[in-house]
């Protein structure tokens, strides 16, 4: 381990989702907050045991259907009681049951776009490079390693304590990652 | 040296010429005319200049008046452009003319109405009047003089009469279509003194040369019966088509329509007896009709005359005459209706029957008291003397033997349509010298050695008479665009070698006709379209004592007994008549009233007839294919045509129509139809009986614009007898139940409030009277000329695509296999309020104004059809091709044709929608004219705004106006008890509605079984 | 919180002995391998077929919409009939993925990836016919309401509008919900790959993916809300495309059973379609563990339930058309079954009402080669049904006078026939670049990837050979 090179954090590799998940909960417990798992699917109670607050996405969603709904009957009625009004089959001008389906599909659409596009800003994405991708296992992560990485941002981290620490929970291989 | 070369810096040629108009310019904050354009002097010099520019530029094609009268460098009187023009004149057709009134659009005739001040018209019209703008700018219209074929000059040809017709000598033959005109009259008289050994035939293909034979045997002189069917009571048509296949349809539909209107349920209407084979437009109207074999109609005469002679004196020599018609049901029930209604019934036959019948007809009438009251007997100085078919077949006989030399043609087309065993091409081919002056190059023309072309009523003066002997000059509307020449021009120049304007030949007429002044009262001619008080002289007829010994004859002579030998009928097509129309779209895609056929003739039989000849009695949903049947005459004349299932045919008989087949004569004649003259001679001219049908193996493809005949039971046409509507009178508003009609018969139940329009705004609605229309399709080819309909050819209507936006819905209703009845509908859009075509365009293409129409917006129709689909009533039409591209810019000079265009009406393009407007261009002109005269009401006075069916119709069926005002001619309509709406039950709210058919049965026959009508 | 992995234990969805590692092989080695000759085969093929679509469409809009068999009163006959056909299969895709997805069935994670992007491509075939079908297809940018120098707005009364919001909203969220659960593959292939392009692509696609769970917590958050915002629009599409007819006043289209109806109809043409596809490809690439017989007797049901109700439909539209007493209705019907059209509605019963019975039986609903010739046999029929409503209801409708038969010329049947080409090129080129079964979740659905798993003693090695 060259000290010449800052370090990114300590990744720990672990035998299987049970494995990864009780040592989330050692990392949480020992007080470390930034620190992260990684595994090829999402594993069932895994929030829980990192103790991570709800995902805010619904929110951003809820936000887009409301604008969704709200333009599309603006829309609607604007265009065809202000802006161009015409006499249609004898209907009145604002003819708010035909407005329905209209207004339903922008909200669907615009709510869509609000959820993808919250996705990737709460999950910090799209990014070309990732500190973790420094490490040579990480890969795996994305076949059937499962990582537990605690990064050295983190008050709590020291590199030899931290290494002695994941090996007492169990980490089968343990990686420097080189910022 | 640096400033100098700054001043000499130069912003455009002309400074730097630095010539003194231009440093003024520079100088000048504005331009020098820029200023004056603003008053109106210079403005017209403006305009002169831009015209002169113009006007050279059309200098290359000045035939055409459109480029001559474009540049207004001097505005014509009176001529406002963009406001059109109307002219009085008048239409010729065979042996008579009739009022009409023209529109032209900066010097460009574009429709035709009829002339309210003349009584041949009442300002109504036929197809063929409808029609004559499209054959006035029929580009295949013969274009120059020709000599052997090739093409030669009118100075040539006037050169050529100064020495052929120096030698007075020589036998001539002159060979004239049917005319009343005086002038040519003059010229004729004129020739026949001037050339000793000539004689002057009239050939009309079809004539009423029986008919005045029929009148002379009965009175001694070959008179013209005219039918005053509004005053008749009863009136017996012995297959006698008048309202199609008449000179005066026009003023006898009208004149019908009125016997039979119905202000009230008290008012009695006549009644209409019809016996004839084929069933016609005037069958389709009768309250009785019968079907006999063609052949069967004068014994059916005679038998009938026999019946009244036992009650009525002057029938005497058909006393104790006996055939097998003698004891036939219809007989008494007719006997005993005439005998009911002396002097107030009508007995006619039609004009391809032998003199035979007509003399008994007229005998009858006669008998009846009925001359001099519901019919008159008109001296006509335009008839001659003796029968012209036999002067014609005698002139052809000669013309075999060589003993003519030369031969002039005056517009007829022999070649084509005189009768075949004539073979009037050889006879021609004995004469030296032949002439023939025709619209088209025809037939007749390639076979004649000098041809000239005529030049069409619109271009050219002329005069004559109409059917009751009213006088007319016809004056041109725009130069001649092919420079031809009219038949008074031409005749001048076979007599007197002069070639001479037509304008000074009928001035020269006048001259003589004119009483008082001469230019006030031709001013006064020219502008009423008519002479006043210029009638025929009407004779007070008698028996000739010749008659019983004549009538004794003939009724000995004809006593072959009906049997079940098929018989063969060759009738004038309804369309194209004898073939004259045939290059004209317009007609030619006009759905026969009767069958909906377009584009094509047919061998038109009953379903009983067909199964005779394995044909399937009714035809298969959807597919055009017809069986081919080919005729085979006794005489051995073979003729393969497609074979038409018309219900309501008599069995056992054939009908087919003339006038298709055409070769080398245009665009749109050539190879449509079957040529039938082949099937027709002399001996006989309507019908040949013991003809043999055998199937020709092939199928033939027919466009039929209406591919289903029955209404299902459907409610949507509302006819009754009289007795069940004097009993029911709202029947036709009670035929459909209606959502909330019980609370409130004007607003159904409705999730929506009901639509306001604005107050000042009028609000246009319309009311067809079902009892009124006779089903001729006239409305469809007004509608056609005024908004710019495109012709859209066979191939197109097959697939379903016609483009109508009025079409006539023919059904037949009652026993297919008898003597179904049939109705006649005219359906243009409704313009509902509640439009369901206007809530489904994605775009809105399609909205409702603030005077109730329902519009459609060219310019922001995408196609999506959804409209269409959407309409109950199926009246939008789809631009499924560029139609009105190739309708109007194909040929060598597509400018002819786009003459026609009425410039008030968008010409759509391809793939948008369109449909009826109401017009809308003249409601819009009539809602500015009085906006300038009131100031501020946009509500035009009752009877302003007139549609182009409504104008046209001659039964005056289609009523149209403000629905706001109570006393509007539509709103009286719409308030009768027979007034209807169609499906009502959608909630639509159409603003066209219609008023319910009533029949005025018989008793006597209704109650009679159907079998015994319908035997024979 | 992950709901997606909550599966009944004793349920085997992955038949065979696999492990994370044998299923990645699996799947992500299908695009690394060299190009099967099969598939050239078949892209030269759908290529021919695309090429003809093109030829077709230029024809028509050459010379105008008059190159179709339409006629008054025919304003919509196949392009209409093709649109909803396409649209409908579309809808097993979004179904398996969210509407199953939201039932907890966790056998959809083999099928879903590819019905989704069978969705994708068969709403990009619908779409084609109602842009092509306009008269002036210049134009057709009209329907969106973009301002513009006329000052004029769509007609929002109009269902035709309706239908364009709601087929372009269905596109892109399929598109969205689609790329979203690619991302975690992406980034496996990503980390595979050998080429260096294709590790780029891949990578740009994958986002920078980690599989870290403070990205795997919103990642199933936003599979969640998408599924849900997926689920209503799904049903709601072809109820607004039944809305075109029903919303009409047109006897045969103005039935309000319209909505229920089209969406059975249209579940049931697209679970066919994906059987159709499935048996093809799982042979192919030798998927049989992962797309098991299980899967198709499970989506065989699903067809025979969907099945029924169509049936139903068929019946209670005849039912109110008596029942309801308007004469038209009645009299369309009636000739639907004994008319002009008959022949079309036969075929319609035959293929949609009879042919699913078989499934009543275990062993064909577990016969693949039946399986197969019967998802054929429906989609067939479904088109048929198409057919039925919009034509023969439009040929004779209220006046006898204008009723007009409908037959198609040789640019109708081309340019269907063609459609298959767009379709199939897109699906061969997803086979071959893109993995065709969502890695991650079948993962997921795997009994190692439960905790509790090893909790009740099993291999304690993430090495379960």
């Amino acid at each position: 381990m060259s000290t010449m090179q800052k370090t990114y954090g300590i990744l720990a590799e672990f035998a299987n989702p049970a494995d990864l998940m009780d040592a989330a909960a050692e990392v949480r417990d020992a007080g470390f907050k930034h620190f992260d798992t990684y595994s090829p699917f999402p594993i069932h109670g895994m929030d829980d045991a990192m103790g991570l607050k709800p995902s805010k996405l619904g929110w951003i969603v809820l936000g887009h259907g409301i604008f969704g709904l709200l333009g599309g009957v603006a829309l609607q009625s604007w265009a065809m009681s202000i802006a161009y009004p015409m006499h249609i089959s004898g209907k009145p001008f604002l003819n708010f049951p035909a407005f329905v389906p209209v207004a339903f599909a922008l909200v669907i659409l615009l709510a869509a776009f609000g959820t993808f596009m919250g996705l990737f800003f709460l999950s910090r994405l799209p990014r070309l490079h990732q500190p973790i991708f420094n490490s040579d296992r990480i890969a795996k992560a994305t076949d059937d390693g499962f990582f537990l990485c605690i990064e050295a941002a983190d008050p709590a981290f020291s590199e030899k304590k931290t290494t002695d620490f994941l090996k007492s929970i169990g980490a089968t291989e343990i990686e420097i990652i080189p910022e | 040296m640096g400033k100098e070369q700054q001043q000499t810096y130069w912003r455009s040629l002309n400074e730097l010429a630095q010539n003194e108009e231009y440093r003024k310019f520079a100088e000048r904050e504005f331009p020098e005319n820029a200023t004056e354009l603003s008053d109106g002097v210079s403005r017209r010099n403006f305009l002169q200049i831009m015209g002169a520019s113009v006007a050279l530029a059309g200098l290359a094609s000045c035939r055409k008046p459109v480029q001559k009268i474009l540049p207004y460098t001097r505005q014509p009187e009176h001529l406002v452009p963009g406001i059109p023009l109307y002219y009085a004149s008048a239409a010729p057709f065979r042996g008579s003319l009739n009022g009409i009134v023209v529109e032209t659009n900066e010097g460009r005739p574009t429709k035709i109405e009829g002339n309210d001040l003349h009584p041949g018209s009442n300002g109504r019209t036929n197809i063929r009047q409808q029609a004559a703008i499209l054959e006035l700018y029929d580009q295949d219209r013969s274009r120059k003089v020709r000599r052997n074929g090739e093409s030669s000059s009118w100075s040539d040809f006037v050169e050529f009469c100064n020495d052929h017709f120096a030698d007075t000598g020589r036998r001539i033959a002159f060979i004239s279509e049917a005319s009343s005109s005086p002038t040519l009259d003059r010229l004729r008289r004129k020739a026949l003194e001037k050339f000793p050994n000539t004689r002057w035939v009239t050939f009309e293909t079809y004539n009423d040369e029986s008919v005045y034979s029929g009148t002379g045997m009965v009175f001694g002189r070959r008179l013209r019966p005219v039918y005053h069917f509004d005053k008749a009571r009863v009136t017996l048509s012995l297959n006698d088509d008048f309202m199609q296949d008449s000179d005066n349809d026009v003023a006898y539909i009208g004149a019908f329509a009125q016997s039979r209107a119905l202000p009230d349920a008290d008012t009695r209407p006549s009644r209409l007896y019809v016996a004839e084979s084929n069933y016609s437009l005037t069958g389709s109207n009768a309250d009785h009709r019968l079907r006999i074999k063609t052949s069967e109609i004068p014994l059916f005469t005679f038998a009938l005359a026999a019946r009244l002679s036992e009650s009525v004196s002057g029938l005497e020599s058909y006393a104790g005459y006996r055939n097998d018609f003698s004891d036939h049901s219809w007989i008494s029930v007719l006997a005993k209706e005439l005998l009911n209604n002396r002097g107030q019934s009508i007995v006619t036959a039609g004009a391809g029957h032998d003199a035979a019948v007509h003399a008994t007809v007229h005998a009858i009438n006669l008998a009846l008291g009925n001359a001099g009251e519901t019919v008159s007997y008109l001296d006509v100085p335009y008839i001659a003397e003796n029968n012209q078919e036999h002067a014609f077949r005698e002139l052809a006989g000669d013309m075999k033997a060589g003993t003519v030399d030369t031969v002039v043609m005056i517009g007829t087309n022999p070649v084509y349509s005189a009768p075949a065993d004539l073979d009037f091409e050889d006879a021609l081919n004995n004469v030296s010298e032949k002439i023939h002056l025709s619209l088209h190059f025809d037939e007749t023309s390639r076979a004649s050695g000098w041809h000239v072309n005529r030049a069409h009523f619109l271009e050219t003066w002329g005069d004559g008479h109409s059917w009751t002997g009213v006088r007319s000059v016809i004056q041109p509307m725009i130069q001649p665009l092919f420079g031809g020449k009219s038949e008074t021009e031409f005749l001048k120049a076979i007599v007197d070698g002069e070639d001479v304007s037509g304008y000074e030949l009928v001035r020269d007429t006048w001259g003589g006709l004119l009483t008082g002044g001469f230019e006030s009262g031709w001013n006064e001619v020219l502008h009423d379209g008519l002479q006043k008080d210029t009638r025929y002289t009407e004779a007070t007829v008698a028996q000739a004592p010749a008659f019983q010994s004549l009538s004794a004859e003939f009724l000995v002579v004809r006593r072959d007994q009906p049997s079940d030998a098929v018989e063969l009928v060759v009738k004038a097509d309804p369309k194209l008549h004898d073939g004259r129309f045939a290059n004209n779209g317009w007609l030619q895609e006009l759905p026969d009233p009767m069958t909906k056929i377009t584009w094509d003739n047919v061998a038109l039989l009953s379903p009983n007839t067909a199964e005779r000849f394995g044909i399937p009695p009714t035809r298969t949903f959807g597919d055009p294919n017809q069986q081919v049947i080919r005729i085979t005459t006794p005489g051995g004349t073979e003729t393969e045509i497609p074979a038409w299932v018309l219900p309501g045919h008599a069995d056992n008989s054939i009908t087919v129509y003339t006038g298709y087949g055409r070769q080398g004569v245009g665009r749109v004649a050539d190879q449509v139809g079957v040529n039938t003259y082949n099937l027709r001679t002399t001996e006989n001219r309507l019908f040949t009986t013991g003809v043999e049908v055998s199937r020709a193996g092939r199928t033939y493809v027919i466009a039929s614009t209406q591919d289903h005949h029955s209404l299902e039971g459907r409610p949507h046409v509302q006819d009754a007898d009289l007795d069940y509507y004097r009993e029911n009178p709202t029947f036709a508003q009670d035929a459909v139940y209606v959502p909330g009609i019980y609370d409130d018969r004007e607003h159904p139940v409705s999730l929506f409030p009901d639509k306001v329009f604005p107050e000042h705004e009028p609000q246009w609605g319309m009311a067809i009277d079902l009892n009124a229309c006779i089903g001729c399709g006239v409305c469809t080819i007004a509608c056609q000329a005024e908004n710019n309909i495109p012709v859209i050819g066979k191939r197109e209507v097959r697939r379903g695509r016609e483009m109508h936006w009025i079409r006539t819905d023919r059904y037949f209703a009652g026993d297919d296999r008898g003597n179904p009845k049939v109705m006649h509908q005219p359906v243009p859009c409704m313009h509902c309020d509640n439009a369901p075509c206007e809530q489904v365009c994605p775009v809105a293409a399609t909205t409702h104004s603030d005077d109730g129409l329902n519009q459609m917006t060219y310019n922001r129709c995408i196609g999506t059809r959804y409209c269409a689909n959407n309409c109950p009533y199926k009246v939008r039409r789809f631009n499924f091709f560029n139609y009105s591209k190739e309708y109007l810019t194909t040929g060598d000079d597509p400018e002819i044709i786009q003459m026609a265009m009425n410039p008030d009406v968008t010409v759509r393009f391809r793939g948008v929608m369109e449909k009826c407007t109401y017009c809308v261009q003249r409601i819009s002109r009539a809602k500015i004219d009085t906006k300038n005269k009131t100031g501020d009401s946009v509500k035009p006075p009752d009877g302003m705004v007139k549609t182009a069916c409504q104008q046209a119709c001659p039964a005056n069926a289609i009523t149209f106006g403000d629905l706001t005002d109570e006393k509007s001619v539509v709103s009286i309509q719409k308030g009768k008890d027979r007034n209807y709406v169609m499906l009502e039950e959608l909630n639509v709210r159409p603003r066209t509605s219609y008023l319910a058919k009533i029949r005025n049965p018989n008793r006597e026959i209704t109650e009679q079984s159907q079998a015994t009508v319908s035997s024979s | 919180m992950s709901q997606n992995t909550a599966t009944v234990p004793d349920e085997r969805l992955v038949k065979g002995n696999h492990d994370f590692a044998s299923i990645t092989k699996l799947i992500s080695d299908i695009p690394q391998e060299k190009t099967p000759l099969w598939w050239y085969i078949a892209f030269g093929i759908a290529n021919i077929l695309l090429a003809v679509m093109l030829a077709m469409v230029v024809w028509l809009i050459w010379n105008g919409i008059g190159v179709w068999g339409l006629n008054q009163p025919v304003g919509w006959a196949w392009d209409i009939t093709n649109f909803v056909w396409w649209v409908g299969i579309g809808h097993a895709g979004t179904l398996i993925s969210a509407i199953l997805f939201l039932f907890r069935q966790g056998w959809r994670t083999a099928i879903n990836r590819f019905a989704e992007a069978m969705t994708i491509f068969a709403v990009m075939c619908a779409g084609l016919f109602p842009a092509i079908h306009v008269g002036r297809i210049w134009t057709i940018y009209w329907i969106f309401p973009l301002p513009n120098s006329m000052q004029l707005w769509p007609n929002f009364n109009s269902p035709l509008l309706w239908d364009v919001f709601a087929v372009f909203t269905y596109l892109i969220v399929s598109t969205l919900f689609w790329y979203v659960g690619l991302v975690p593959d992406l980034a496996t292939m990503r980390d595979r790959v050998k080429g260096k392009i294709s590790k780029m692509v891949y990578g740009a696609f994958a986002l920078g993916w980690t599989g870290g769970n403070r990205q795997w917590q919103h990642y199933e958050k936003a599979y969640m809300i998408l599924a849900g915002l997926a689920t209503p629009l799904v049903l709601s599409v072809h109820t607004i495309v039944s809305f075109d007819f029903a919303v009409s006043i047109i006897p045969g289209w103005h039935t309000t059973i319209f909505p229920p109806y089209f969406v059975a109809g249209a579940i049931f043409s697209g679970f066919a379609m994906v059987l159709t596809l499935m048996i093809i490809s799982r042979k192919l690439y030798g998927l049989e563990d992962i797309m098991t017989v299980d899967h198709i007797e499970k989506m065989n049901i699903i067809i025979l339930v969907t099945g029924m109700m169509v049936g139903f439909a068929y019946g209670m539209e005849f039912f109110i058309a008596w029942y309801g007493g308007f004469e038209y209705e009645k009299f369309i019907f009636i000739n639907r079954a004994l008319g002009p059209y008959a022949w079309a509605y036969w075929t319609m019963i035959t293929c949609n009402v009879i042919a699913p019975q078989f499934f009543w039986v275990k062993k064909f609903r577990r016969n693949v080669t039946l399986t197969f010739i019967l998802s054929i046999v429906i989609n067939i029929g479904m088109w048929f049904e198409r057919f039925v409503i919009v034509v023969s209801s439009l040929a004779t409708d209220y006046l006898p006078s204008s009723w007009g038969y409908f037959s198609p010329t040789y640019v109708d049947v081309l340019t269907y026939v063609g459609t298959f080409g767009l379709f199939l090129t897109f699906f061969l080129l997803f086979l071959r670049f893109l993995p065709m079964v969502a890695i991650a979740e079948i993962k997921a659905v795997l009994p190692q990837a439960n905790p509790a798993y090893y909790r009740s003693g099993n291999g304690n090695s993430s090495k379960s050979d």
